[in-house]
């Protein structure tokens, strides 16, 4: 048995290990720039201290959350890239020049043009605004920033067309002015007449060893430290534990309640075979089953919570409290809020559990050894209790490994619409908010959970079928 | 002899779900629905099926078709015409006769479909009552059925086909019936990664800007890619027929592609599912196509499971083991004769699988994730009752639409395990 479960946990190794892979790779994807996101920063106004200093802030944060890093080990790309490009700070230049790569695949000369846009944008920051070019400069900066986000030739020579108008109107923007011919001598001198597109069919690996941002967040996975959220600034861990109460707290209970009513309703059913009243239950439970949740949870709420029919319950939230509070009021006040989302986790699982509960003790009833023990002269009570239910139990506890990603997809919804502070709320804020060592965390949590609950599943199936056994494999 | 046997199978399969009332009702009501969701636009529309217009004939809805086929223009007169409110000539109009994104101004806030609405007659009257910003829930319900069925049964074709295909081989070659030259493997592996280096990762801007575009130019540019993909391990293999030359290279190795696909399982059932599917749309654009893609994609590990349980019988088989005698080539075997053997128990799933589907895309659409603003479901519809009493046709009725259609397909799936199950036999 051991050795079968030492041998389970060796598998979830290489499967977590993909999952993290999975996760780490949609994240890398994410659209949208979480440095910038984080810092909320406009560097685009003020003066060229100004621009440095929020530069400067936007590199250190990027450093903070490990993102000055390349991606993975290694990596597989064209001759045309640099090995360095993950040292160009913004996420949405970094793209841009990406894109030039790939239509000209000259990075040298990317490289000049990219820095000579940047002295441009350092030298506009330092021109004294006055009457005459307030204008025209806004223009320039404006065109600018978009030259920094664009690659078509096309749209590139409309903004050089542009900024050169702009120049016209003013006498004042001569430094401006040079430098911008050096910014349109690089691009259509070196870029365009210097590309060497072909470079992009020669595959190139490159090694980054263990310096990298995977290896790094993996790292720190292993040992608990999951990064800081990007929504809140708090430890992920914290925020975490915070939510992951009140979802356990919800599945422990609606698993309990959902176990405890439909087996005896299985067991009886069965017994009852094609009574009205198994006739009934099973109608009855199997439309539960198809019942979609947030279906419930919208009916539920508006005609017992709070809704303009009756307001037994609170629709929204877990209640407020206060320190003063004593314990069973405390309780009360929980238990109150709760009532609505946990028949919404419970009816589910209860539908499903109950039907299988229900064949499965229908074909133990239907074997010889019931026939015998009944045969016996033995009370249907213990034909049933002991003899038949016994052996029924065997799908019911496998079950429990499906019950509880179920659980965690319901959670989604439920929590969502009840405005439960659980996993589930959590995990779609963090979603809707890019904030991916959130995501990475709930992904990885949650793919661990439902493996644990597979094992346990298998270990719970043997010691209650002592036929089976792991040990001879 | 063998399709004898085979026919009979099904008509006994055929025979059994009939005797089922209960699902084959269902799968009448089904087929009503699907009849509802194909014909969508000439039961809700704000163009009439036929009308006159100027002296001229115009039959709009097939226009319409035409134009989004590019076959057909909008005459002048028709471009910017609002069709509501134009008095035609003559004119025959659709059951309902608005579409799902027309905004009754003077029935907007949630008119429920009970009281009095302002309506010119009552052709016009908003039977199953409005939203808040006026839009008809009738029409946005048959339209809804359109997306609820496309979605269903797209995404189980795509888990079908990857679940079958999946499932066959691991239940079927096992762990030790396939075996490859040293120089196969090798070469495989090699061309496996110059075919997606030049297939998709020298192409990977021409591929997402054809994303942007339209569904038609990406399906252009992946099947290009494909083609390079494909051609780059076709030359691997061809390679490896060189490599063979030294005999280190000839000495065969098994392919375990039990275990290999049994793992692929483990992975994707281990990563709660609604949480993968809403963590990939979040990434990416919103679209129905995308959200089909993302539900095939992961809901095969089930039909892969079945399939391969139903092969591990049958490979034994004695008509299996004469077909080899007769030298048929393995694959022929595998497709021909082994998954027509094997199939009917994949319906099943596949019955589960449409109803978990259409429950999934209204869970999003309830979430307000991964559906385009413009497109009208079910869940959406459901998503605008907020709790006040005055929403609650708004609840009700979309509600049932997701609740039948979810309850119906189950149902079938229930006829279909007693039927194919040879314990039940009369």
């Amino acid at each position: 048995m051991l050795k079968y479960i030492i041998k389970r946990i060796a598998i979830f190794i290489p499967t977590l290990f993909v999952i993290s892979l999975v996760t780490f790779y949609l994240s890398v994807n994410v659209p949208g720039d979480p440095v910038e996101q984080m810092l909320n920063s406009n560097s685009e106004m003020g003066s060229a201290a100004n621009a440095q200093a929020s530069e400067k802030a936007y590199i250190e944060k990027r450093k903070q959350l490990g993102l000055d890093l390349p991606i993975f080990y290694f990596s597989l790309s064209n001759a045309a890239m640099p090995k360095n490009l993950y040292e160009i700070p913004k996420k949405f230049q970094r793209q841009n020049l990406e894109r030039l790569i790939d239509k000209y695949g000259n990075w040298t000369e990317i490289s000049t043009y990219y820095q000579s846009l940047r002295k441009l944008e350092l030298t506009l920051a330092d021109t004294k605004k006055d009457s005459t070019n307030a204008d025209a400069l806004i223009n320039i900066k404006d065109k600018l920033q978009d030259l920094y986000l664009n690659y078509k030739d096309n749209v590139i020579e409309a903004d050089f067309a542009s900024i050169a108008q702009n120049l016209k109107s003013s006498t004042t923007l001569n430094a401006v002015n040079s430098d911008f011919q050096t910014v349109k001598n690089n691009y259509e001198k070196g870029v365009k007449e210097k590309a060497t597109p072909y470079k992009k069919y020669i595959p190139a690996f490159r090694w980054y060893g263990t310096q990298s941002q995977y290896h790094q967040w993996i790292t720190k996975f292993m040992v608990g430290d999951f990064g800081i959220s990007y929504q809140d600034q708090r430890p992920v861990k914290k925020v975490i534990w915070e939510a992951v109460r009140w979802t356990v707290l919800l599945s422990i209970i609606s698993i309990f309640l959902t176990y405890i009513i439909a087996i005896p309703l299985g067991i009886q059913s069965a017994a009852n075979k094609d009574s009205t009243g198994d006739k009934t239950i099973s109608t009855l439970l199997f439309m539960l089953y198809s019942l979609p949740v947030f279906w419930v949870a919208t009916l539920l709420i508006m005609f017992l919570g709070g809704g303009d029919f009756l307001g037994w319950f609170p629709a929204y939230g877990v209640g407020d409290i206060s320190d003063s509070d004593s314990f069973m009021s405390v309780a009360w006040t929980r238990f109150y809020h709760l009532v609505l989302p946990m028949v919404c986790y419970t009816y589910g699982g209860l539908a499903f559990l109950y039907r299988q509960m229900r064949g499965a003790m229908i074909n133990t009833l239907s074997q010889d050894y019931i026939r015998t023990a009944r045969a016996k002269g033995l009370d249907e009570k213990t034909v049933l209790w002991k003899h038949a239910f016994k052996n029924s139990l065997l799908p019911i506890i496998t079950l429990f490994a499906n019950v509880f990603p179920l659980v965690i997809s319901g959670a989604i919804i439920i929590e969502s619409k009840f405005s439960i502070p659980g996993m589930g709320k959590t995990a779609i804020e963090a979603i809707s908010a890019r904030n991916y060592p959130m995501i990475y965390t709930i992904v990885m949590f949650s793919a661990i959970l439902t493996m644990i609950g597979y094992l346990v599943a298998d270990i719970l199936y043997a010691v209650v079928d002592p036929r089976i056994s792991y040990n001879k494999k | 002899m063998a399709t004898e046997i085979k026919q009979d199978y099904w008509s006994y399969v055929r025979r059994q779900f009939s005797s089922n009332k209960r699902a084959l009702y269902s799968f009448y009501i089904i087929v009503f629905m699907a009849m509802v969701a194909i014909f969508a636009d000439f039961l809700a529309n704000e163009k009439p099926i036929y009308c006159q217009y100027k002296g001229q004939t115009y039959f709009p809805i097939f226009r319409d078709y035409g134009v989004s086929l590019g076959l057909a223009k909008w005459p002048k007169d028709l471009l910017n015409i609002n069709w509501l409110e134009t008095t035609f000539e003559k004119c025959i109009r659709t059951p309902i006769p608005y579409s799902t994104t027309n905004q009754d101004f003077f029935n907007s806030g949630f008119v429920s479909p009970f009281g009095k609405q302002d309506v010119a007659s009552m052709r016009w009257r908003h039977w199953l009552g409005t939203d808040d910003i006026g839009r008809d829930i009738t029409a946005g319900l048959i339209h809804g059925t359109r997306i609820a069925f496309i979605v269903g049964i797209i995404s189980m074709s795509i888990a079908s086909f990857i679940g079958i295909l999946l499932g066959a081989i691991a239940g079927f070659y096992g762990d030790d019936k396939i075996q490859l030259s040293r120089a196969a493997v090798i070469m495989g592996i090699l061309f496996f990664f110059v075919g997606w280096f030049y297939a998709f990762m020298t192409r990977s801007y021409d591929l997402s800007d054809a994303i942007g575009d339209s569904i038609l130019s990406f399906l252009g540019q992946f099947s290009i890619s494909l083609l390079i993909f494909f051609g780059a391990l076709l030359v691997g293999y061809l390679l490896s027929f060189i490599l063979k030359i030294i005999p280190f290279f000839r000495t065969k190795v098994n392919i375990p592609v039990d275990i290999i696909v049994q793992r692929m399982i483990e992975i994707l059932v281990s990563i709660p599912r609604l949480f993968l599917i809403i963590a990939v749309i979040a990434i990416s654009k919103p679209g129905i196509v995308l959200i089909m893609v993302i539900i095939g994609l992961t809901s095969w590990t089930e039909i892969a499971r079945f399939i391969r349980a139903e092969l591990l019988k049958v490979r034994n088989l004695e008509y299996i083991e004469a077909s080899e005698a007769l030298g048929y080539s393995r694959w022929r075997i595998l497709f021909k004769h082994a998954i027509p053997n094997a199939i009917a128990p994949v319906l099943i799933t596949v019955a589960f699988g449409i109803a978990a589907a259409v429950l999934i895309e209204s869970s999003l659409s309830f979430l307000g994730i991964g559906v385009p603003a413009e497109v009208v479901t079910w869940g959406k519809i459901l998503a605008k009752a907020q709790g006040s009493k005055s929403q609650l046709w708004v609840a009700i009725f979309p509600g049932i639409a997701i609740f039948l259609t979810v309850t119906l397909f189950n149902l079938i799936g229930e006829g279909l395990t007693d039927a194919l199950d040879p314990r039940q036999k009369k």
